[in-house]
């Protein structure tokens, strides 16, 4: 395909590869005269600008030369890196002239551009080429068998490479090896061919056939093999290049014929050895393979011939062809279609003569009708072998899971010479071992549920106050009386406090009126007496006012408890509004049980107090919003300190959501272990909140859930499929999430089980050219396969797992979010005791029944010390202690009715509810479960309504493995009937509780044989009451099976296991 | 399992440390090594194609590899937990196949490949056969890139080629492909094309539900004029040349627009023939402006370049078959953290160090 094209008779010259841009020197040549009979001669420089669409090459400079030029060529000499010094050009002249010109003082305009000249030689200089080895040893020929060696750092006295040849000839091509620096070739039109050694200072070899018929009008070496050349012939009786090979030298190796006249010009490609170029005078230009013969390409020319041709040595696919028409023509040979490059010429003509209507016609100028001739050359073809430089010989591609694809094409040896490996790598790319090591850890801790160990390691090994105070917080909840601790932790000790307490109800004990002694009753007309007067007749609110007039406080207290709450509550408000001391507002705050005051409008400076008001007094039902609150206010009016520490505010809460949103403020989220340390907490904090509140905390909200994904991301981009597998949020329908999901399960390599596991977490739809219609109707379409692009052949998802997130994700977010019918679409549609347990979020079914830990839910605040001195119940310390023997519903959590918790039952049986989602707090409603009514009404809903049916029927246990249960059982039972502490009896309870997950496996028959070979061993061990290979096969199948697999029961079991053994049953 | 010596140092066997394959390096060795082994081969496949391998894709999931080469051949093989099962050969090209890409499983198995026969072949997987599907015959000249627009688009394939232009099928249903054609995208030849990640301007979950959601269709090319040109389609579903980013000083071998981790930052990587890989990034997409620096510069073509999925590391293949990568410090400069020579899944430090100094 034609690129350029420049009006000139010359010899040409390509800048030297290192050059960037690209520029095409021109000379007037000496031997073709144009039309005009002109003897002026120029020496101009172009730059060929590609991002140029046009057909002109941009002029750079043109310098009137004296001479007009056989031959130019364009040396590196000299040139740096940075394009300073554009190298040499060198040109042979007409009359024995070498001239060396500066391309860049040519380029900059300058006068004096020569940069020597000497006139050694006699006659026209016709032959010259550069070492590209020592670019300043530049070879010149010309008449009477004349060769220089010329240094173009001592340009005034060349060197010969040797003794003249005889007869004297003229040399028409001379040739630098591409390989060995000091060999040299000359050839003439007689057809004669040497080589020089400039070692030996002397021909070496004489390449000729012997017809005589040879008359050389080209020489060159093969770029890559030292012994090979090619000369090319101009005589029309013997058109043809031969490729000779000095190893043998006494006739050519190959001869081309491909032309049909004598061929002007040839060039071999530096970058690919398979191209030769050839001109000729039968108008063709050729590319031709010189190692086979064969022709690659014929250019698409004019009918001129061409004299010289030239690679373009920066850009391997374009050439230069001077013609004698009187053009120099710039092509590629990677074809391709001119259509673009004339239609952008007419318009540009068309544009030049303004829009379109040049002579006020009121008519538009037609369409420019291209000539037929250029339709037909419009589409070029590339090169019938694909050149070298295309040929990617090797990559590296990144793919899911740290996995780096690459590939090289190396030649190895064997006995059948050198052979291509077409072997492809796959690597693993592991960049964050600690984070890896880190996450590592904590999936143990979630298994091993050592959280108090874990939070004071994290504890002992805080670099920062902040993260010391951060990890003490959490590993509070862990503990007994979490929030004693807390209080502890914000420095106000209860035990402090509790002894002050005691003291003081002594102190007060000393002033109590004695019982015994006579008093006055006094009924005179002073205040006291009116008083008296009132008490005597029952009348308290008047005997109240009547202190309260009097400045009585204490009395009028005293009286406003005798006379009922009402009163009490109005006389406590009154004193209030008199009273004015610093600690007020706290009193007021305490004594109306309005801890909300307190968290709203405390200094937040003493947000410290305020969080241990709130954890002294709250009840439990208001307790969280208490503690949010306050660090809502941290967050949002604190400084940057304080921001920082709402994140324990949140602690206290169990929220989750805000401690992430928090926390992902104030750090950089982006570097893995910064996410790591988010990910601790939180994880942790989960786990704390699931033991602590009875309620399903198994909702992710969208914050925490977009860090999960980013960090199981980070995990699965370091190779830990599985990792990443137990740390993505199970019960979210959040569309990236599910997707990540079925990615990491594939990835695994685990072909996912056709039937309860969506086949690709996308509705394969066909692509509709127009937009969806409305949304409605683009979520309640059925899947029929027609509509379907691609059907995929085997069974489709269930409808449960259809998503909607494929062509528009964010309304399917939308959607999930507002119709009731697809809040249900992720939950699976099978019990969930199915699913693997014990994941970092799976709600710990066994740990929501009250053990010895004593949990909030049974905490009940201290009354407020309103009455200290009259209240029957005693002190708070015993109140609170008489709590949590107290069995019976969940009194903290009154607005989220709860009735499947009660009662101490096991809980996960509420997650088997059609309805999934019981009631959270308000803090963890998500707008993704948040249903709306009046959603659309679709198969998805069928779905639903069907569940329930699905789930009573309970697959019996497969005969063969009945055994399992009947030994476990027996087990449990005969540990239960010689158990005699109470805790233990309780573990064991629980034990058979738990095992129902086992059991349900066996019913699904998901469990891998390895694992029910193990579970039989043990029990077979449990009939020989040998339980310590018991537990040594339990520990087998632990750590060789999936984790995920076993974790719901075989801890159960081996607790089972170690009680038996204990116990000697 | 046996085991191999990366070194021939004399060290007692208890001097040497276990590398995660099944190479084992001395201590001398492994301390040479600056940043520890971070590739080990977990997988070699013998691909028994007869001539060279041009490209190598995994799919999706990473679960099977689609390899293509000058043989004219595309195979595909499952390559699940490290073996290799050649699933498919496909035969439909008269020359050598340059590149394969992946559509997104959302819409089926399905692989494109393009040739120097100047085809773009696409192939889709039907009840356990590759078949081809769809054929695209609208080039002049070698097609040298395909690549999958994201997903959230629907299927569209952009296609660069030695004619200078670049095509965008659209499945538009039924069997049927739209084809735009962008001519005279990049003189003599458009060597890579990649397409920007589908973000939205503003947050996910800002968007109002029921409104579709406002992409901005972006994609990059490098070609041989030297450019990067980046690529937007107008609301008329015209493309239009959005950008000219220039620094190579010689042909753009590849282009890689880096996978979206939700911050507003856009970068694309490029190489080129002159040996440099640049990494250009533009913080304000209002603004659109983008700065290039220079990751290095290399002694040989580079090849390839490929961005891990969470975009934080950048693998490199230069002429010399050797592959680096490189990934970017806490102070924003980039650092070659390894250097994978495949055949011995080991990596050497000498090379990366000299390159380090040469910065």
């Amino acid at each position: 395909m034609k690129l350029k094209e420049v009006d000139r008779t010359a010899m040409q010259a390509w800048s030297p590869a290192q050059n960037h841009p690209i520029y095409l020197a021109t000379g007037t040549s000496a031997q073709q005269l144009d039309a005009t009979f002109s003897t002026n001669a120029s020496l101009e420089i172009f730059e060929l600008d590609l991002s140029d669409p046009s057909l002109d090459m941009k002029s750079c400079a043109t310098f009137s030369s004296s001479h007009r030029y056989h031959k130019l060529i364009w040396g590196p000499h000299k040139m740096d890196s940075k394009g300073n010094i554009s190298g040499v050009l060198i040109a042979g002249g007409e009359n024995g002239n070498i001239i060396l010109y500066d391309p860049s003082k040519i380029i900059a305009g300058d006068k004096e551009v020569v940069i020597a000249q000497n006139d050694k030689h006699t006659g026209p200089v016709r032959a010259l080429d550069v070492n590209i080895f020592q670019t300043n040893l530049v070879a010149s020929g010309a008449n009477e068998s004349e060769i220089y060696i010329w240094d173009l750092n001592n340009f005034a006295t060349p060197m010969t490479p040797g003794a003249k040849t005889q007869p004297l000839e003229d040399i028409s091509c001379i040739a630098w090896n591409r390989q060995v620096q000091h060999i040299l070739a000359s050839a003439s039109p007689s057809g004669r061919a040497t080589v020089w050694d400039l070692r030996k200072n002397e021909p070496i070899i004489k390449v000729s056939d012997h017809n005589n018929r040879m008359h050389c009008s080209g020489l060159a070496w093969h770029p890559e093999v030292a012994t090979q050349m090619v000369l090319a012939s101009e005589d029309d009786r013997l058109p043809v290049v031969q490729v000779w090979d000095l190893r043998f030298a006494s006739t050519p190796l190959r001869v081309l014929e491909n032309h049909a006249r004598g061929i002007l010009a040839i060039a071999w490609s530096m970058a690919d050895p398979e191209l030769l170029l050839s001109c000729g005078k039968d108008a063709k230009i050729l590319c031709s393979n010189p190692n086979t013969g064969e022709v690659l390409y014929e250019l698409p020319t004019n009918t001129q011939w061409c004299f010289d041709i030239q690679w373009c040595p920066r850009n391997p696919a374009v050439l230069s062809a001077a013609s004698f028409d009187g053009r120099i023509s710039v092509y590629s040979i990677m074809g391709g279609s001119t259509d673009g490059l004339r239609q952008k010429q007419a318009d540009k003509l068309s544009s030049s003569f303004g829009n379109l209507d040049p002579f006020g016609t009121g008519q538009p100028l037609p369409p420019l009708q291209i000539p037929q001739q250029a339709a037909q050359h419009s589409i070029v073809l590339p090169l019938k072998k694909p050149p070298k430089w295309i040929r990617r010989p090797v990559g590296a591609s990144f793919s899911f899971g740290g996995k780096l694809v690459t590939f090289e094409n190396v030649k190895v040896q064997s006995q059948q010479g050198a052979e291509l490996q077409q072997h492809v790598f796959i690597s693993q790319v592991v960049t964050e071992k600690e984070f890896l090591s880190r996450s590592d850890q904590l999936q143990q801790v979630v298994q091993s549920q050592g959280f108090v160990n874990y939070c004071q390691k994290k504890i002992d090994a805080s670099q920062s106050d902040f993260e010391k105070h951060v990890w003490s917080f959490l590993k509070v909840n862990f503990e007994d009386d979490s929030r004693g601790k807390y209080l502890q932790l914000l420095g106000y000790s209860k035990e402090d406090l509790g002894k002050k307490h005691i003291k003081e109800e002594k102190q007060e004990s000393e002033f109590l009126p004695s019982a015994g002694g006579p008093f006055n009753i006094s009924i005179s007309g002073d205040i006291d007496g009116l008083i008296t007067q009132a008490l005597l007749t029952g009348n308290f609110e008047s005997a109240v006012d009547l202190c309260l007039h009097d400045n009585r406080m204490a009395d009028a207290i005293i009286l406003a408890i005798a006379g009922g709450q009402e009163l009490l509550a109005r006389t406590q408000k009154k004193y209030f509004a008199k009273s004015q001391s610093k600690i007020t507002r706290l009193i007021t705050a305490v004594v109306m049980k309005n801890w909300k005051e307190i968290v709203e409008s405390c200094d937040l400076k003493n947000w410290r107090e305020a969080l241990a008001a709130v954890l002294t007094y709250a009840k439990p039902d208001e307790f969280s919003a208490l503690c949010d609150l306050l660090g809502t206010r941290l967050e949002s009016e604190g400084d940057s300190l304080l921001q920082t520490q709402a994140c324990l505010c949140y602690i206290c809460a169990g929220n989750v959501e805000k401690l992430v949103a928090c926390w992902t403020k104030a750090q950089d989220g982006n570097n893995p272990l910064s996410l790591q340390d988010l990910i601790e907490k939180v994880v942790i904090l989960r786990k704390a909140v699931q033991l602590t509140q009875a309620m399903d905390t198994n909702t992710v909200g969208v914050l925490l859930a977009e860090k999960m994904s980013q960090y199981a991301n980070l995990l699965a981009a370091q190779g830990s499929i599985a990792a990443a597998l137990a740390f993505l949020p199970e019960s979210t329908n959040q569309p990236n999430i599910v997707q990540l999901r079925d990615r990491l399960r594939r990835a695994q390599g685990e072909p996912v089980p056709g039937q309860e596991s969506p086949q690709v977490p996308y509705e394969r739809q066909q692509l509709p050219k127009g937009r969806p219609g409305p949304i409605a109707d683009q979520t309640q379409i059925p899947r029929v396969p027609t509509q379907q692009y691609y059907p995929h052949g085997e069974n489709p998802p269930p409808p449960g797992f259809l998503m909607h997130g494929n062509v528009n994700p964010n309304v399917a977010a939308a959607q999930l979010s507002t119709s009731p019918g697809h809040m249900h679409t992720q939950v699976p549609p099978y019990p969930q005791p199915q699913r693997p347990q014990n994941g970092w979020n799976d709600p710990p079914a066994l740990n929501r029944v009250p053990k010895k830990k004593k949990m909030p839910e049974n905490f009940m605040p201290p009354v407020p010390i309103t009455s200290p001195i009259m209240n029957p119940m005693g002190d708070p310390q015993s109140q609170m202690l008489q709590q949590p023997s107290a069995p019976g519903p969940l009194s903290n959590q009154p607005s989220f009715p709860q009735p499947h918790l009660s009662g101490g039952q096991p809980s996960f049986h509420g997650l088997q509810q059609p309805l999934g989602q019981p009631g959270m707090p308000p803090s963890f409603s998500k707008p993704n479960i948040e249903g709306a009514p009046g959603g659309p009404i679709g198969n998805t809903i069928q779905h639903v309504q069907a569940l329930p049916a699905e789930k009573i029927t309970k697959k019996p246990i497969p005969d063969e493995h009945l055994i399992l249960k009947t030994t476990f059982e027996d087990l449990i039972q005969r540990c239960l009937s010689s158990a005699t502490d109470p805790q233990t009896k309780r573990k064991l309870d629980d034990a058979n509780k738990r095992l129902e997950f086992l059991y349900d496996k066996l019913r699904e028959q998901t469990l891998s044989p390895t694992i029910i070979n193990g579970l039989h061993n043990i029990a077979r061990s449990i009939e020989t009451r040998n339980y310590s290979e018991g537990l040594t096969i339990h520990t087998h199948i632990v750590s060789t099976s999936n984790f995920s697999e076993t974790s719901a029961f075989m801890p159960v079991l081996k607790v089972v296991l170690t009680q038996a053994n204990k116990l000697g049953v | 399992v046996p085991f191999e010596l990366l070194c021939s140092h004399p060290l007692p066997v208890s001097a040497f440390l276990k590398s995660r394959a099944r190479f084992y390096a001395c201590r001398v060795c492994a301390g040479k090594r600056r940043n520890g082994d971070y590739v080990s081969v977990i997988n070699t496949v013998d691909t028994s194609h007869e001539d060279m391998i041009h490209d190598a894709q995994m799919d999706y999931y990473g679960t099977r590899l689609a390899t293509c080469s000058s043989d004219r051949s595309v195979k595909i093989f499952d390559v699940r937990n490290g073996g290799q099962i050649l699933i498919a050969d496909l035969r439909g090209h008269e020359g050598p196949v340059w590149q394969v890409a992946w559509a997104h499983p959302m819409y089926g198995n399905i692989l494109a490949s393009c040739s120097y026969d100047r085809k773009v072949i696409i192939w889709k997987e039907e009840n356990g056969t590759w078949e081809k599907t769809h054929e695209h015959t609208g080039h002049d000249s070698s097609v040298n890139s395909v690549c999958w627009a994201p997903h959230d688009y629907g299927l569209i394939l952009a296609c660069g080629s030695s004619d200078g232009a670049i095509s965008l099928l659209t499945y538009t249903g039924e069997g049927q492909w739209d084809v735009k054609k962008i001519n005279n995208a990049h003189t003599i030849g458009c060597n890579a094309v990649s397409w920007a990640p589908a973000v939205v301007p503003g947050s996910l979950i800002d968007q109002p539900s029921g409104q579709k959601p406002n992409y901005i269709k972006k994609f990059a090319s490098g070609g041989c004029d030297n450019l990067i040109k980046l690529w937007k389609e107008e609301e008329d579903g015209q493309w239009k040349e959005e950008q000219k980013l220039e620094a190579h000083s010689d042909w753009v071998r590849d282009v890689a627009w880096a996978p979206s981790i939700g911050l507003p930052t856009s970068t694309i990587a490029s190489c080129s023939q002159d040996g440099r890989v640049f990494i250009w990034t533009c913080d304000d997409a209002s603004s659109n402006t983008w700065s290039p620096k220079l990751l290095h510069k290399f002694n040989d073509v580079v090849w390839h370049v490929s961005w891990s999925i969470t975009a934080n590391i950048l693998a490199v293949s230069g002429g010399d078959n050797k592959v680096t990568l490189w990934k970017e410090s806490v102070d924003g400069q980039w650092v070659c953290i390894s250097d994978v020579n495949k055949g011995q899944g080991s990596v050497s430090a000498s090379v990366t160090e000299g390159q380090q100094n040469e910065q």
